[in-house]
């Protein structure tokens, strides 16, 4: 898929698609309903692969510092939608985008949306560890040194691997290339370059299926704590971590239809839909 | 169907607390006979068959802690899971009231007020007790409406019968000539028989517990709890 951009990716997309993004909620508890505002919210969405529907006009708003889970069957269109959110779909030929997928109010498939730095702003984590062959210190002020932020580069880069949990265990050898540290640890650090850019909203997709136990316990506590400044959307195969970790939960099915969406402890009880409730308690699927 | 195992673990809950109800049922039909038959062997049989009822319930715990450890249930599952967790002690404890029979029956000297119908209030209570697992194992919502109104009578009869027995001892002249005994023993029989009514009403509210939670499993409703 491809977008003419013809602004400035550095000037007018950021201008055209930046808000404030301030709440009243930093706290880590859940806020009122009604206080909860909106950041990400697809409207009538469809994702096509070629001939193939991936998503089916989906309708959803994700809330704003909250974890918002988005769960399903294999191939049901829930990375798919991950992936639309920052537009990583860009990067598949034959990908084709249909209704709108707002981002504090603008369509980011807006011809005038710069994708490149929209996802300055949203984003990612992949399932797989994916550090560069550098140093961790460099690994972390990789997205400073491109965006030019290098003022007390040494003090963001601490910053960042402090709130990705990492601070402690690598401070005395920023030096020492990122593939020398375990997977857990590769992973957070991939988090704290994630997050040393300050982004708005950290996209995750399975972070933490390749991982042993304790790692994922370790993920898993970040991401509750990321919440906390950030706007957390992950995808994952694991119904327990969704339950442990998400404020809401979406529940895609097979045929890329959004079945079910709301808040995490609703749908883990009490569903609304008897192909969810099939789906969750293990009866098909 | 996938997860066959599970699904046959959820079906051997239900069974074995369906089957517990049927034991604690009848050990509180037996306490009753006790009481009524003054059946010093049927008393101790139901007194000391306690144990098997308390050694079931320790089993069914350790299954359903089991299921909520291994099986991480959510949705139906986990509320039949919950609901049943909290109902065996509901069973546990109408077993505990049967004992209490038992042990009454074994004390009781005479029927001091014969006019106070104990049998009408133990078989509404235990009609309640197999609406409630009825409820339970068809998931039927209603019934547990039903059981909950049910017990607005039982607790009206249990009222009259207490009021009927104070009354009764109110009025009653003890005669110069009774002895110190005479109205201990009577005193005693007073206190069992107030008792009796108590563990009977007491029946009845476990049997709500049984149509609330059944309620909760079945609708995800908690509108019976408390």
């Amino acid at each position: 898929m491809s977008k003419d951009v013809t602004q400035d990716p550095e000037t007018d997309s950021e201008k055209l698609i930046s808000t404030d993004v301030s709440t009243d909620d930093a706290d880590g508890d859940v806020p009122d309903e009604s206080q909860v505002r909106t950041v990400i919210e697809s409207q009538d969405l469809d994702v096509f692969y070629g001939d193939t529907q991936a998503l089916q006009s989906i309708d959803l708003e994700i809330p704003a510092r909250q974890v918002t889970a988005m769960i399903g069957p294999s191939g049901c269109g829930k990375s798919t939608f991950l992936r639309c959110i920052n537009r990583m779909n860009d990067l598949i030929d034959i990908a084709r985008v249909e209704g709108e997928l707002l981002f504090e109010g603008k369509n980011v498939y807006d011809d005038d949306v710069d994708p490149v730095a929209l996802r300055r702003r949203i984003g990612m984590v992949f399932q797989h560890p994916n550090p560069f062959p550098k140093s961790i210190y460099d690994n972390v002020a990789y997205g400073l040194k491109i965006q030019d932020k290098t003022e007390n580069l040494d003090q963001k880069v601490e910053q960042a691997l402090k709130r990705a949990a990492l601070w402690d265990e690598v401070k005395d050898r920023l030096d020492e290339s990122a593939l020398d540290l375990s997977g857990g640890q590769q992973q957070r650090l991939c988090i704290a370059r994630a997050i040393a850019v300050d982004p708005e909203v950290i996209l995750m997709d399975e972070p933490a299926s390749a991982l042993d136990p304790i790692a994922t316990s370790q993920i898993e506590d970040l991401i509750e704590e990321l919440a906390e400044e950030f706007t957390v959307v992950i995808v994952t195969h694991n119904m327990q971590q969704a339950a442990r970790i998400s404020d809401k939960t979406a529940v895609f099915l097979t045929g890329g239809e959004l079945v079910e969406f709301g808040n995490t402890n609703e749908i883990f009880e009490n569903p609304e839909s008897e192909r969810v409730e099939d789906y969750i308690t293990g009866k098909f699927g | 169907m996938p997860r066959e195992s599970y699904q046959d673990k959820l079906d051997d809950l239900r069974e074995d607390v369906l089957y517990m109800s049927e034991v604690v049922l009848e050990r509180l039909r037996l306490g009753l006979d006790a009481l009524e038959q003054k059946d010093e062997a049927l008393a101790q049989e139901v007194i000391e068959g306690d144990h098997e009822v308390n050694q079931m319930y320790l089993e069914l715990e350790q299954d359903c802690i089991d299921l909520l450890a291994l099986q991480q249930p959510v949705a139906s599952d986990l509320r039949f899971i919950a609901a049943s967790f909290k109902i065996i002690t509901d069973l546990e404890r109408i077993a505990d009231l049967a004992t209490n029979l038992g042990d009454y029956s074994l004390e009781a000297e005479e029927d001091v007020f014969p006019e106070v119908d104990i049998q009408t209030v133990a078989d509404v209570t235990i009609e309640m007790v197999e609406a409630a697992m009825d409820g339970y194992a068809n998931q039927d919502a209603e019934t547990c409406y039903q059981i909950s109104e049910t017990d607005d009578e039982v607790d009206a009869l249990c009222e009259r019968a207490s009021e009927a027995v104070v009354r009764d001892l109110i009025e009653r002249e003890v005669t110069d000539e009774a002895t110190e005994e005479e109205v201990e023993r009577l005193m005693g029989d007073v206190s069992r028989l107030l008792l009796t009514i108590r563990d009977l009403e007491r029946v009845g509210d476990h049997a709500v517990n049984i149509a609330a939670r059944t309620l909760y499993m079945v609708e995800n409703d908690a509108d019976l709890i408390y």
